[in-house]
C-alpha cells in the first residue's frame, strides 16, 4: 500500500497541472455565468492523449487526471472519456466529449449533454452508444456548473449497443463522479480557506472563529476521504469500491454546500465569486447513478446479501 | 500510489490471527463481554497472553533487536494492533507498554532503567498504568497539579490522577508530576504502584467497571533514580512517547465488525429488508471505509518517515464521526442491545461512549488541523 504518487504518476499530474494552469481563467464576458465549458481546453486534453490515460497507463492514472481537471473554475468533460469509455470500449475511442445518460430518465436534462458528441445511455442491462449530431440536443438553462442538455427527439438506442455493460457503466460512472467530487471539493475548500483568512468581521478574520475552523476541518475530512476512496476504486476496479466511493461523496454534498457557502457569506451567493463553479458541480453529481441512497443499497446488497436474503449469508 | 497488501503483510496478518485463535480461551468472548477489558480478570489474563505472544515474537516485533524485537516495519506493527483490537485487545493494558512506554524508556532511560524495565515489558508479564490525567487536567495536560518536590536523594509526591485505567492491578506507573512552577516544568517518574502512600479507588461509569480509577499520592517517596530523563524534561518525553500512538486506535476495524453484528441481529429479527435500514447501514460502511484509508495513509507516511503533519488528527476525526453514526444506528434500530439484548453491541457502545475525549478531546483535534493543517489564524 502506497499513498504517495510514484514518479510516473507525479509526472502525469504535473503535466496536467501545467496545461490546466494555462486554461484556468474564465473570459471576462462569461465570468458571471453559472458554468463555463472550456472547449479549447477540451480539445487540448483530447489531442494530447490525456483522456487515454486509462488505456495507456491504468484507470488510477485517469482518475488522478479527473480529480485535477475538476480543480479549475472552467469545466471540461474528462470523467466519461477517461474512465467510462475505456471500460466500455477498450479497443475503440469514441468521439468526445461524452455524456453519461440514465436510460430511465432519457427525456430529462443530463450533465455535459449540451456539448457531447457521444452519449452512453445506460439501459440497465445494456448500454447504448449514441452519436449526437447538431440539433439532436438542446441546451438547458441551469444553476448547475456543467453544460446540461436534453434530447430534442428520442435517440436511436438500437444502432450501437454494448450488451450486458450496464453494471460496468454504473461502476465507472461512480468512480468518475467520486474523482470529480474529490477535485472540486478540495478546490472549493482551498478557495474558502483563503477567503476566510482575509475577510474580517467584528475586527478579526472569519477563519479565526472556532465555529468556522471546526467545520472547515470536517469539510477537509470529506475531501480527503473522497480522494482516497475514488483512487482506490479506480485502482482496484472493484464494483464494491466504486459503490463506497460514490456513497461517501454523495451523502456529504449537503454538508459541504451549506458550510462552504455559509463561510463565503453573501459573496458566496453572487456569481461574481468563483465558489459556485465548484459547489454547483458537487450538486450536479449528487444524484447520479442512484445517488447516495442507491449506492448505499448496493453496498448493503454486496456486503450483507440482497434484500429478502435474511440469514442466508454469513456476516 | 497503489492500495494492495503485499504478500508479506497478508502472511503476517494470518500469522497474528492464528496466534490469537490458538491463545484465546474458548470462553474468551463471553468472559471479555462480561468483564470488560479493563477488568481484573482480563488484566491478569494479559500476563499469560502477552507472555505467549512474546514467545512467538509477536509482542514487541517493532522493537530494535538489542531489546528483543525484530525491527519489523510500522505496517506490521499496525496490522498487529488492528488484529488485537478486533479480538477485543487481549493484551489488555500491555498495548501501552509495547507501543510507547518501552520506546520512551529506550530513548530517555539510563542503562539501569533500560535493564530494569525493558526485559520485563518484553516478557509480557508486567503491567503499567498511565498517570497523566487529573481532575483539572485532561486534554489540557500541562495544567496538571500533582507535585514532586526534591528532598535530598528523593522526591516527595502529592496529588491525584484520574481516568487511570488498569491502576488497580498495575505494577508500575508512568507518572507525570510538576517539578516547577512553569506550565511545562513537568517530569516523568517510574513509580512502583506498591509504594507506600499510593491508594486507588474505582468508580462505575458508562464504560464498564474497571475503566475508571482515581489514584491518590500522599507523601509518596521515590528515589531520584526513579526520574526518567532530566528533571523538567517530562513534556518532551510525553510528546515523543505519544507520537508512537498518533495513528490512534483503529476504530474502523472494530466499527465494521460491530456493524456486521448489528446487521446480523437485524436479519435475525427479519428487519433487514427495510430499505431505509439497509441504506443507513451502507452509508455507515462507506464512512468507515473512508476513515480506514485516511488512517492507512498516515501509517504509510510513518513508514516513509515523512515529516509529521495533521493527517493523523484528521483520520481520528473521520473515525469518530463514523463511530457516532454507528452508535446512533444501534440505538435507533436495535434499542434492546443496551438492555441485555446483545452483549457484544452493548460492549461496543459502552467502550465508545468516551471515544470523543480519550487521548485528547475531538475539539482539540479539530483545532490542531484548523491551525496547523489549514493554516487558519488562532483566536487572539
Amino acid at each position: 500500500m502506497d499513498f504517495q504518487l510514484n514518479d510516473d504518476q507525479s509526472a502525469l499530474v504535473s503535466a496536467m497541472r501545467a496545461i490546466l494552469l494555462d486554461h484556468q481563467d474564465i473570459p471576462q464576458s462569461q465570468k458571471l455565468d453559472y458554468c463555463y465549458f472550456h472547449s479549447a481546453l477540451q480539445d487540448v486534453l483530447q489531442e494530447s492523449g490525456f483522456l487515454n490515460a486509462a488505456r495507456e497507463v491504468d484507470p488510477l492514472a485517469a482518475a488522478l487526471l479527473v480529480a485535477e481537471a475538476a480543480k479549475i473554475p472552467p469545466v471540461v468533460e474528462v470523467g466519461a472519456s477517461a474512465l467510462i469509455a475505456p471500460a466500455l470500449m477498450p479497443d475503440e475511442v469514441p468521439e468526445g466529449p461524452i455524456a453519461y445518460v440514465d436510460g430511465a430518465r432519457l427525456d430529462k436534462p443530463h450533465r455535459n449533454l449540451a456539448v457531447a458528441k457521444t452519449a452512453f445511455v445506460n439501459l440497465g442491462e445494456d448500454v447504448a452508444v449514441v452519436s449526437i449530431d447538431e440539433g439532436d440536443v438542446e441546451r438547458v438553462e441551469t444553476i448547475y456548473a456543467y453544460p446540461f442538455g436534453k434530447f430534442v427527439r428520442k435517440p436511436d438506442l438500437t444502432r450501437s449497443v454494448i450488451a450486458s455493460a450496464g453494471a460496468t457503466a454504473t461502476q465507472w460512472a461512480r468512480v468518475a463522479l467520486a474523482a470529480e467530487f474529490a477535485g472540486a471539493a478540495q478546490a472549493a475548500i482551498d478557495f474558502t480557506v483563503d477567503y476566510v483568512k482575509q475577510r474580517t468581521v467584528f475586527g478579526r478574520p472569519v477563519g479565526s472563529f472556532q465555529a468556522v475552523q471546526h467545520r472547515l476541518v470536517q469539510c477537509s475530512r470529506l475531501a480527503k476521504g473522497a480522494y482516497y476512496l475514488a483512487m482506490k476504486a479506480a485502482w482496484s476496479k472493484a464494483p464494491e469500491d466504486a459503490m463506497v466511493a460514490a456513497c461517501y461523496v454523495q451523502s456529504e454534498v449537503q454538508k459541504l454546500m451549506y458550510d462552504l457557502h455559509q463561510f463565503n457569506g453573501a459573496m458566496g451567493v453572487t456569481t461574481e465569486h468563483l465558489l459556485h463553479f465548484w459547489t454547483y458541480r458537487l450538486r450536479a453529481l449528487q444524484s447520479e447513478t442512484g445517488g447516495a441512497h442507491g449506492a448505499a443499497l448496493d453496498i448493503a446488497d454486496s456486503r450483507w446479501g440482497a434484500a429478502g436474503d435474511n440469514g442466508r449469508r454469513e456476516c | 500510489m497503489e492500495f494492495g497488501w503485499p504478500k508479506e503483510h497478508v502472511d503476517y496478518r494470518r500469522r497474528v490471527r492464528e496466534a490469537i485463535n490458538e491463545l484465546l480461551p474458548p470462553d474468551w468472548e463471553e468472559t471479555y463481554v462480561r468483564e470488560s477489558y479493563a477488568s481484573d480478570l482480563q488484566i491478569d489474563f494479559s500476563r499469560e497472553f502477552c507472555a505467549a505472544l512474546a514467545e512467538r515474537g509477536l509482542l514487541t516485533p517493532h522493537w530494535p533487536a538489542e531489546y528483543g524485537g525484530s525491527e519489523s516495519e510500522d505496517w506490521q506493527h499496525f496490522i498487529l494492533g488492528e488484529e488485537m483490537k478486533a479480538a477485543g485487545e487481549p493484551r489488555g493494558p500491555q498495548y501501552m507498554n509495547v507501543n510507547w512506554i518501552g520506546p520512551a524508556l529506550m530513548k530517555y532511560g539510563n542503562d539501569e532503567q533500560r535493564e530494569q524495565h525493558l526485559r520485563g515489558i518484553a516478557s509480557g508479564k508486567v503491567i503499567w498504568c498511565q498517570g497523566f490525567s487529573e481532575p483539572g487536567a485532561g486534554t489540557d495536560l500541562a495544567a496538571l497539579r500533582t507535585k514532586a518536590v526534591r528532598a535530598g536523594d528523593k522526591y516527595i509526591i502529592n496529588g491525584s490522577k484520574i481516568w487511570t485505567s488498569y491502576a488497580r492491578k498495575a505494577d508500575w506507573c508512568f507518572l507525570l508530576a510538576r517539578t516547577g512552577e512553569g506550565r511545562k516544568e513537568i517530569s516523568v517518574f517510574l513509580l512502583p504502584m506498591n509504594t507506600p502512600g499510593i491508594s486507588v479507588s474505582s468508580y462505575p461509569g458508562l464504560p464498564k467497571y474497571g475503566h475508571l480509577n482515581e489514584v491518590y499520592f500522599t507523601d509518596v517517596e521515590t528515589p531520584v533514580s526513579g526520574l526518567l530523563g532530566e528533571e523538567g524534561a517530562g513534556w518532551d518525553i510525553v510528546i515523543h512517547a505519544l507520537s508512537y500512538e498518533r495513528v490512534g486506535v483503529p476504530r474502523y476495524h472494530t466499527g465494521l465488525h460491530a456493524l456486521d453484528m448489528a446487521v446480523a441481529a437485524l436479519k435475525k429479527e427479519g428487519r433487514f429488508d427495510d430499505p431505509i435500514i439497509r441504506s443507513r447501514a451502507g452509508m455507515i460502511a462507506a464512512q468507515f471505509e473512508g476513515a480506514k484509508l485516511m488512517t492507512y495513509s498516515v501509517v504509510d507516511q510513518r513508514v516513509k518517515k515523512l515529516p509529521p503533519n495533521t493527517d493523523a488528527n484528521l483520520s481520528r476525526v473521520a473515525a469518530l464521526e463514523a463511530v457516532n453514526e454507528l452508535m446512533n444506528f444501534i440505538v435507533e434500530f436495535l434499542p434492546d442491545c443496551l438492555a441485555g439484548g446483545h452483549l457484544l453491541l452493548d460492549d461496543y457502545y459502552r467502550v465508545n461512549v468516551p471515544a470523543g475525549v480519550t487521548g485528547g478531546a475531538n475539539e482539540v483535534q479539530l483545532d490542531l488541523v484548523a491551525q496547523r493543517g489549514l493554516g487558519l489564524p488562532r483566536m487572539s
